[in-house]
């Protein structure tokens, strides 16, 4: 049974991936989906259950599976190749056959040492990464089930393309499943390679010029991943001539002695998380359907870059290589931060909001204490859950209004009032006590607050957070007099149970943080760090670290106190008044208007404020792009000393 | 902690403080009136205020603003409560954070355009003021060890001959959390300089208003409370540097120019944040057996 749970959490989604192309009606799909949704988070709860595990598939009959491996990833960079030659792109084009090239070259000169005696390895953070991708992946299919029809009505697509589409979300998901569980590197360099090739063609699945474009971006920017990940192999395979060079175990037992290897692996990793310099992709990404965006951003794709860099920490601890990681992603933090203030769009302000955190977490793998390594694996797992509840809520809204502007959801409350209330709720888990995300950031201020460089940027970069969804949740309640709200926001069940589990794996992990840090965090800090440096403990009622301590319990009975003080209040009978303009009586109408001095009515209105002076993209991206780029050259210039 | 002694230090939190509050906001009424060649109101006011108020009609434009404001208090109460307790400096910022969202949300989620505007403001002042204060934590951390504010209290040796800035940034604080000029541009709770009519409380009166007095007092002890973590013990000490903190911001309340918001973003982001940052850079420079 328990040697059953890696090839189901793997293959079985890649199967359906299949049956999906294969079996087009809409019922088929629906069944499939569903079954794949039941199939993965039941296994992923056996996992859960199991605890650690070491596991090599069985060899088929007369076939290796390192084979299978070497084909697949062949068919893999043909398929790059065909795709940058068809849309006639150079850069890629180049990418992909030097990647061809390099891979051939270590497929044919150092073969025999891509062997791993334990192909998958199990431990903490490998459970929580599939939990994640089976869980939130899953809601996130069903919701699209939903979308996807309402989509592809809206855009008059015929015949339907959601095969292809279903199809690649699954085979996602596998992929995903696999590249956090697998213990050789070869292997997970072909997951990898998978998550990159669905998130091209998904971005691109509209096949609108803007989609295409974007597609294309992520493409390049993804193939140079690639690229650092195939020279990391090389590397290693060529430095070690015994043991098992591509053994992830073995690579991360320590501090070790080929830098240079892992910090071409973070650099992949960076461009997976779409930190700067490689932001552009990510923020492209959004011209996808939202439930791409949903997937990208909370539990795939990004998430395995800053995965794949947490899980390299010890093997940098105390190097100035580690150092500079802390750096280039307490930048990123800071930068997008900021320029997130300046954004109107929800989806983008959403993307550099995702954007922003991966910074952090790679910032604190970066610093790579015990408390610092905790930290980043609290904020990937509240990050994912959070953040796949907004952009599912900003699919539902930009469905219904059809605008991602955040200007336009203008007093959605009483258009949307029970969607609005989700992405309030959405933005309350990623910004404020005691939810998880803030307890995360806690975590990360409390594990920098002795590395001056990082303490400051964190503090800025936080500070900029918090306009940013403040803005938005204003706008969302802002309403004008005369506005009535509609007696019933009717939501589709494919939309409203997705969204509204998710919200509730939001506020119980947040409640459980303490059980969340004892089950899932705390292992795999023991099992990076020497012994006896612990992060944070964890009582019934607080977090503690050496240097502070969060009352989770405390804080939450005040919350919900105070949540019952403002119902009260709020609901007791007041008189309706209308709204002081200057003694001027408001209009009667639809928008607010006042008369002055007898002249036609003039609407007032206000929007909200972006800063566009301090904090616009134009003004900023040109030195951000150099500056991350040179921390990059530094990164490597670090490791190869 | 014992038990009795956190039960104490909750009293003291949650029942003394808002009369010590009040007392604080007759004086500083009090003296803004001297200042001006005014006799000035009774010491007690702001309490026959706050009970005018309460039994006034309860009037509104949004009821989820009252619910707002209902959470500014609550979360007021906590911050003080944590740092009487001696709690973790960096949650408490964190729960007064939490209030300065409510209070921000809810002035968005009112009609007036006064309101909105206003309200734009105190985003900004908002994005001011938090990171001076998570700057003081990490200065108090490196020379306690320890974000705690027990642990700030019991420090043997004053703080602030090594961190004078933060006095200074803590009077700008004072200025922009007490609405006081230059940093009174989004709404100035008895008279007016230069915000909006009165920003995001435009449109809040009566029993809801009396929250937001209410809210103020717990906010001027909690104040006071932070400064004097700077010269912990004796604690006298303490009280007369937040002390003087309150006196120093309404000096400059009363002696400041007209300033605009973009005035207020661009002074801490370039002067008072840097400051901070070359204080704590002596901080840690210096780091001596504690930090």
């Amino acid at each position: 049974m328990r040697d059953l749970l890696i090839p189901t959490l793997v293959l079985f989604p890649m199967a359906a991936a299949g049956a999906a192309l294969v079996l087009r009606g809409r019922a088929w799909r629906s069944a499939i989906v569903g079954l794949v949704a039941l199939v993965l988070v039941g296994s992923a709860a056996l996992l859960a259950s199991n605890g650690l595990l070491r596991y090599s598939p069985g060899p088929l009959t007369r076939f290796d599976w390192n084979r299978l491996v070497v084909l697949a990833d062949g068919v893999l960079l043909v398929w790059f190749l065909a795709l940058a030659w068809t849309r006639r792109h150079l850069g890629a084009l180049a990418l992909a056959l030097a990647q061809a090239a390099g891979y051939v070259v270590l497929e044919v000169r150092f073969g025999e040492r891509l062997r791993v005696q334990s192909n998958f390895a199990v431990d903490w953070l490998a459970i929580a990464m599939v939990l994640l991708v089976s869980v939130l992946g899953s809601a996130i299919a069903l919701y699209a089930l939903e979308y996807m029809d309402e989509h592809e009505r809206h855009h008059g697509v015929s015949p339907s393309r959601q095969p292809r589409f279903f199809a690649l979300i699954l085979l996602f998901l596998g992929a995903m499943n696999g590249l956090v569980l697998s213990n050789n590197l070869a292997w997970t360099y072909l997951f990898w390679e998978i998550t990159t090739l669905c998130c091209v063609l998904l971005i691109g699945h509209d096949g609108t010029p803007e989609a295409v474009a974007s597609s294309n971006r992520a493409l390049w920017m993804n193939l140079v991943g690639g690229c650092a990940f195939l020279a990391a192999m090389l590397m290693l395979a060529s430095a070690q001539p015994v043991g098992e060079p591509m053994s992830v175990s073995e690579l991360v037992r320590g501090p070790t002695p080929y830098l240079a290897p892992v910090a071409l692996l973070c650099l992949a990793g960076f461009t997976k998380a779409a930190q700067m310099p490689f932001q552009g992709w990510l923020l492209g990404a959004m011209v996808a359907p939202t439930p791409v965006s949903a997937l990208l951003h909370s539990s795939t794709m990004v998430k395995a870059g800053v995965y794949l860099v947490i899980r390299l920490a010890p093997a940098m601890q105390d190097t100035g290589l580690s150092n500079v990681v802390a750096l280039v992603g307490a930048f990123t933090f800071v930068a997008t931060a900021m320029l997130a203030i300046s954004q109107r769009n929800a989806k983008r302000v959403l993307a550099y909001s995702t954007i922003s955190n991966l910074g952090l977490i790679i910032a604190c793998a970066g610093l790579n204490t015990a408390m610092a390594v905790s930290a980043a694996v609290m904020l990937l797992l509240f990050h994912a859950v959070s953040k796949a509840l907004l952009f599912l809520a900003a699919g539902a809204i930009e469905q219904r209004l059809g605008t991602r502007e955040i200007e336009r959801m203008e007093s959605l409350v009483l258009r949307m009032p029970f969607t609005t209330m989700l992405t309030v709720l959405g933005v309350l888990t990623m910004l404020l006590p005691p939810f998880g995300v803030l307890v995360s950031k806690w975590a990360a201020l409390e594990s920098a607050a002795r590395e001056p460089v990082a303490m400051v940027l964190f503090v800025m970069g936080s500070a900029f957070t918090v306009v940013f969804w403040v803005r938005w949740v204003g706008r969302l309640v802002a309403v004008e007099p005369g506005q009535e709200p509609e007696l019933k926001e009717s939501i589709p069940p494919l939309f409203l149970w997705p969204m509204v589990g998710i919200a509730f794996v939001a506020v119980a992990l947040s409640l459980l943080v303490t059980q969340v840090m004892l089950r899932f965090v705390a292992p795999v800090v023991a099992s990076y760090m020497e012994l006896g440096s612990q992060g944070f403990q964890a009582t019934v009622s607080d977090l503690e670290s050496r240097v502070g301590s969060f009352p989770i319990l405390g804080l939450t009975l005040s919350l919900l106190i105070a949540l019952a003080l403002a119902l009260l209040l709020a609901s007791s009978r007041r008189r309706q008044a209308v709204p002081y303009l200057c003694g001027e009586p408001p209009m009667e109408g639809p928008t607010l208007a006042a008369r002055a001095g007898g002249d036609e009515p003039a609407p007032i209105r206000v929007s909200g404020t972006y800063l566009d002076r301090y904090f616009s993209e134009d003004r900023h991206s040109l030195w951000m792009t150099a500056a991350a780029s040179l921390l990059l050259v530094a990164m490597l210039g670090v490791a190869s000393l | 902690m014992s038990i009795v002694d956190t039960v104490l230090r909750l009293l003291l939190a949650v029942v003394v403080a808002p009369w010590v509050g009040m007392l604080l906001v007759g004086l500083d009424r009090k003296l803004s009136a001297r200042l001006q060649g005014r006799v000035g109101p009774p010491l007690t006011q702001p309490f026959y205020d706050l009970v005018k108020l309460l039994a006034k009609q309860g009037d509104t434009t949004s009821r989820f603003q009252t619910a707002c404001l209902a959470l500014f208090l609550a979360s007021n109460v906590v911050s003080l409560a944590l740092v009487l307790m001696g709690g973790d400096l960096l949650v408490m910022l964190f729960v007064l954070a939490f209030g300065a969202v409510a209070y921000i949300v809810g002035g968005f989620s009112a009609k007036s355009p006064y309101s909105q505007l206003g309200t734009q403001r105190e985003l900004l002042q908002l994005l001011t003021y938090e990171p001076l204060l998570v700057f003081l934590a990490v200065g108090i951390y490196l020379r306690t060890g320890s974000f705690l504010a027990s642990a700030a209290f019991s420090h043997a040796e004053p703080l602030l001959p090594e961190m004078p800035v933060f006095v200074l940034t803590l009077i700008a604080v004072f200025g922009i959390k007490l609405r006081k000029s230059p940093f009174d541009i989004a709404s100035s709770p008895h008279h007016g300089h230069q915000e909006v009519v009165r920003g995001p409380l435009s449109e809040v009166a009566g029993p809801s208003l009396a929250l937001v007095e209410l809210a103020h007092w717990y906010e001027v002890v909690l104040l006071v409370a932070l400064a004097s973590l700077l010269w912990a013990s004796p604690i006298w000490a303490g009280a007369l540097v937040g002390l003087g903190c309150l006196l120093a911001s309404i000096v400059v309340d009363n002696v400041a120019a007209r300033l605009t918001w973009s005035w207020m973003l661009r002074f801490g982001w370039l002067v008072a944040v840097p400051a901070s940052i070359l204080n704590l850079i002596y901080l840690y420079a210096t780091r001596g057996g504690g930090g």
